[in-house]
């Protein structure tokens, strides 16, 4: 009876209008939830699940950590060691936020927990469904080679895959949980009517959630530099991953109480203090920065390709980032002058950008080309110099300029390779209309009497640049140099189009070594960690950029 | 106005500064369009001349451009690029205009949550995500009742859930003003009669961007079509040009032909919707 009436007014009535509400939004959103679900999320954890693997084109052993400790050396147990620390440190932050809303609000949420746990639970088990699934599903493909199109019955496979010995429980298991912990989270919510009870009940499962991927991290990883040092042990070496967790770690605590130390001295109110706290800081900075230092040996000695990759990004946004950056600024405060024609430029500035990066590629390659009559060529020897063979040249920029001069320099000294210098030129070339377009809009943004004032107080252009527009502008420098130093870790249409045999691979950045591991060599579990450590650099860089962000720039 | 001699001198700076900023724009206009004056120029060169020294052609050669876009196959890699640009786009741009309003204006149990979750992606690399995703293309294709690889699905199903066009239609959705959907419910009118008679009309500059980036994204994609095609059938313009720069390798006055043409398409675009695009990029660029 009572049922009967919840139905009835729910298809009638607000009740009804809201439900129909949602459904038509659920609707609305399917369609492109479905696609970015499937082709941008789904993916991360397929991709993951395929770098613990030895993947070539198919499936083989699951291999743990392998292919990262062979890409990054040692350095993949250490992070690994490291994450499920931090892991375990979210709880910590959780359990604290938990405990000031509690105190807050007065709340005794206590009961949450039980909902909290069984959220858990059901998470961890949709994931065991996931991994154990997966490889059914994915072995459909090689059930139906032979079978005519129209025979196959996917639903009969799919229903046969779901039902495998391992996938079935796995299946069950997460269903049970699901019920249980809706049953729970509705129980706890009568029993306990408070408003922030579900936050409640959301933030215990978060915390248990990251309780349990940190001790499962921990153990997975205790258990893989097990196996390391048993083979190492064998071959009669040491791997040494103790001391360098234990020593990378003393770095990173060292580094941020030095930076701490480095924040408080900014507030100390006598000189004396000042200073003792500077020095302090410095040296625990310099301190951290030596067992920090280890790091990039630990990189070396994994896959010479990813040092080598890395090395070649680096000096890729190195020369680009800062120049079209120096470049874009200068060009938009001149353009944002009151000028005749400035909006033909403007136009003009912006049509690298908007050209298919592979044609313009292709018209560089010419003009950089190694004929002696090649148009830069004519124009070295225009100038007395001698013609250079660009794309084909795996020396260093530093290396040729020393050469003219008759001197040598060092290997470590050589600077990015010719032909490397042709793709940063290209990149600068391509990027600085955009640059100039979004400093534009900034300048836009700072307030014109700022500007007048600092004039009627005889500040010179130069002084109205360096003490209001630059500071102003930070904002945008900023998200400028995130979005151009991302761009060069992810570039790779037009490095594809300008890459060469002759230049010894002295232009293949990160993205290229992992795409031709994956395109040419077909290790795709390989290629799949290299990108998850490509990621981990994005992600990290992204975060110090918003830690920077936050404390020093400028919002007007 | 009463301080005449102070404001001649002051116009006497800001003359030689206007001179010496034109000349600086002018240097930068004419490094900007130097690659392009070059190519045009080489297209219309014989081979001889294109390999000398001359930066001029003595007389123009049209026929390049006539040789490269049979030599290149251009007539086949152009139907392909448009067939896979209309075909992304209509998908695109209609699953984005009906999840973008959903988002802005309707009310329901874990909107925020799902368009974080949606918005999260656009920090992952496309390196990440290639290699699974030529996976589930292979494995669909496999299983289903069409092809993938060498065929349209794996060329633009996966680009049709576009999160960029989903974000910039829900900002441009969400200023719509409340009082015109009240009013349009009091005639009777539900939400789909409101997003198309009300929201789509109004929204025309932002739909524009997104049809113009998208052009430009699906023109300009290299690594998933290399991958994911291996015949001719279906390839792209982007790799036809790669392959035929590879191929043509000294006759360059061709590949800078083929290179032009590929361009062109793209600069008409360019010039006849730059005022939206540029505003456009500037504002979602500064909004992050």
């Amino acid at each position: 009876m009572k049922k009967k009436s919840f139905l009835l007014r729910s298809i009638t009535g607000r009740q009804g209008r809201r439900l129909k509400e949602y459904l038509t939004a659920y609707i609305f959103i399917a369609p492109a939830s479905i696609l970015v679900f499937l082709f941008g999320i789904f993916p991360v954890f397929f991709a993951l699940y395929v770098s613990l693997h030895r993947w070539r084109i198919v499936r083989g052993d699951m291999i743990g950590l392998k292919n990262y400790g062979t890409a990054v050396g040692n350095l993949a147990y250490v992070i690994a060691f490291f994450l499920g620390i931090g892991a375990l440190a979210l709880v910590c932050f959780i359990i604290q936020h938990i405990l000031k809303l509690k105190k807050k609000h007065a709340d005794q949420p206590w009961l949450a927990i039980f909902p909290g746990f069984l959220f858990m639970v059901t998470v961890l088990a949709f994931f065991n469904w996931f991994y154990h699934a997966l490889p059914e599903v994915l072995d459909i493909a090689f059930k139906v080679r032979g079978l005519e199109r129209g025979q196959i019955v996917f639903a009969d496979f799919l229903r046969e895959a779901l039902r495998a010995e391992a996938v079935l429980p796995a299946w069950r298991i997460f269903l049970l949980a699901l019920l249980a912990s809706v049953a729970v989270s509705l129980l706890i919510r009568r029993l306990w009517r408070n408003r922030r009870n579900f936050n409640y009940q959301i933030f215990f499962a978060l915390g248990f959630l990251a309780l349990s991927v940190g001790i499962g991290l921990l153990a997975f990883t205790l258990q893989e530099v097990a196996g390391a040092y048993e083979v190492a042990l064998a071959e009669g070496s040491d791997p040494g991953i103790w001391p360098q967790v234990i020593s990378i770690s003393a770095g990173v605590l060292l580094l941020g109480a030095g930076y701490l130390l480095w924040r408080r001295a900014e507030t100390q109110a006598t000189n004396g203090g000042f200073w003792l706290h500077l020095l302090a800081a410095l040296v625990l900075l310099v301190g951290g920065w030596l067992l920090i230092g280890e790091i990039p040996m630990i990189i070396a000695n994994g896959d010479k390709q990813v040092w080598d990759g890395l090395k070649v990004t680096l000096f890729f946004s190195l020369g680009t980032v800062p120049v079209q950056l120096t470049l874009s600024i200068f060009l938009s405060v001149l353009l944002f002058q009151k000028l005749i024609g400035s909006n033909i430029f403007r136009i003009i500035y912006f049509i690298p950008y908007v050209t298919p990066a592979i044609a313009s590629a292709a018209v560089f390659q010419q003009m950089f080309s190694n004929r002696h009559t090649a148009p830069v060529n004519m124009f070295l020897r225009a100038l007395g110099l001698p013609p250079q063979k660009w794309l084909f040249e795996p020396r260093g920029v530093i290396t040729l300029i020393a050469e003219y001069f008759g001197k040598t320099v060092p290997a470590w000294m050589a600077g990015p390779s010719l032909a490397m210098s042709v793709i940063i030129l290209h990149s600068v070339w391509t990027f600085v209309g955009y640059n100039t377009v979004i400093y534009l809009a900034g300048l836009g943004n700072i307030p014109k009497e700022l500007n007048d004032a600092a004039e009627v107080d005889g500040a010179s252009g130069w002084q109205v640049f360096r003490h209001i527009t630059f500071p102003l502008l930070s904002p945008t420098t900023y998200f400028l140099s995130l979005i151009g130093i991302i761009g060069t870790f992810k570039a790779f249409n037009t490095i594809w189009i300008f890459r060469s045999n002759m230049a010894l691979g002295t232009t293949d950045t990160f993205s290229l070594v992992i795409f031709i591991e994956f395109f040419e060599k077909l290790r795709y579990g390989y290629a799949s960690a290299m990108a998850f450590v490509l990621f981990g650099i994005i992600l990290t860089l992204t975060l110090i950029n918003n830690r920077i962000q936050g404390s020093r720039v400028f919002y007007g | 106005m009463d301080k005449q001699p102070k404001k001649t001198y002051s116009f006497s700076i800001s003359k030689r500064r206007k001179v010496l900023t034109y000349l600086v724009l002018f240097v930068g206009a004419f490094i900007s369009l130097l690659p392009f004056i070059w190519m045009i120029s080489t297209s219309l060169m014989t081979l001889g001349e294109a390999l000398g020294t001359a930066f001029f052609p003595a007389s123009p050669q049209f026929q390049n451009y006539a040789e490269a876009w049979r030599r290149a196959q251009f007539s086949k890699f152009f139907v392909n690029s448009l067939m896979i640009t209309l075909i992304t786009l209509s998908g695109e741009v209609t699953f984005s205009v009906f999840a973008a309003y959903a988002f802005a204006r309707i009310e329901f149990p874990g909107r925020d949550l799902i368009f974080n979750i949606m918005l999260s992606t656009i920090m992952i690399p496309a390196m990440v995500l290639i290699i699974p995703n030529f996976l589930t293309v292979t494995w669909l294709g496999r299983i289903g009742p069409i092809p993938w690889i060498n065929n349209w699905p794996a060329l633009t199903i996966p680009f049709m859930g576009s999160i960029f066009s989903i974000f910039l239609l829900k900002q441009f959705f969400a200023q719509v003003p409340n009082e015109l959907y009240d009013a349009a419910q009091i005639d009777g009118a539900g939400h789909l009669r409101f997003l198309f008679r009300v929201v789509l009309p109004l929204s025309k500059a932002p739909l524009m961007v997104i049809l113009v980036l998208s052009f430009i994204g699906t023109w300009n994609s290299l690594a998933w079509p290399m991958l994911v095609t291996n015949t001719p059938d279906w390839r792209p313009i982007s790799v036809g040009l790669m392959n035929f720069v590879d191929e043509a390798g000294q006759l360059i006055h061709l590949t800078m032909a083929g290179a032009f043409i590929t361009i062109i398409p793209i600069l008409i675009i360019y010039f006849f919707t730059q005022r939206q695009f540029t505003d456009s990029i500037a504002r979602s660029g500064l909004k992050g």
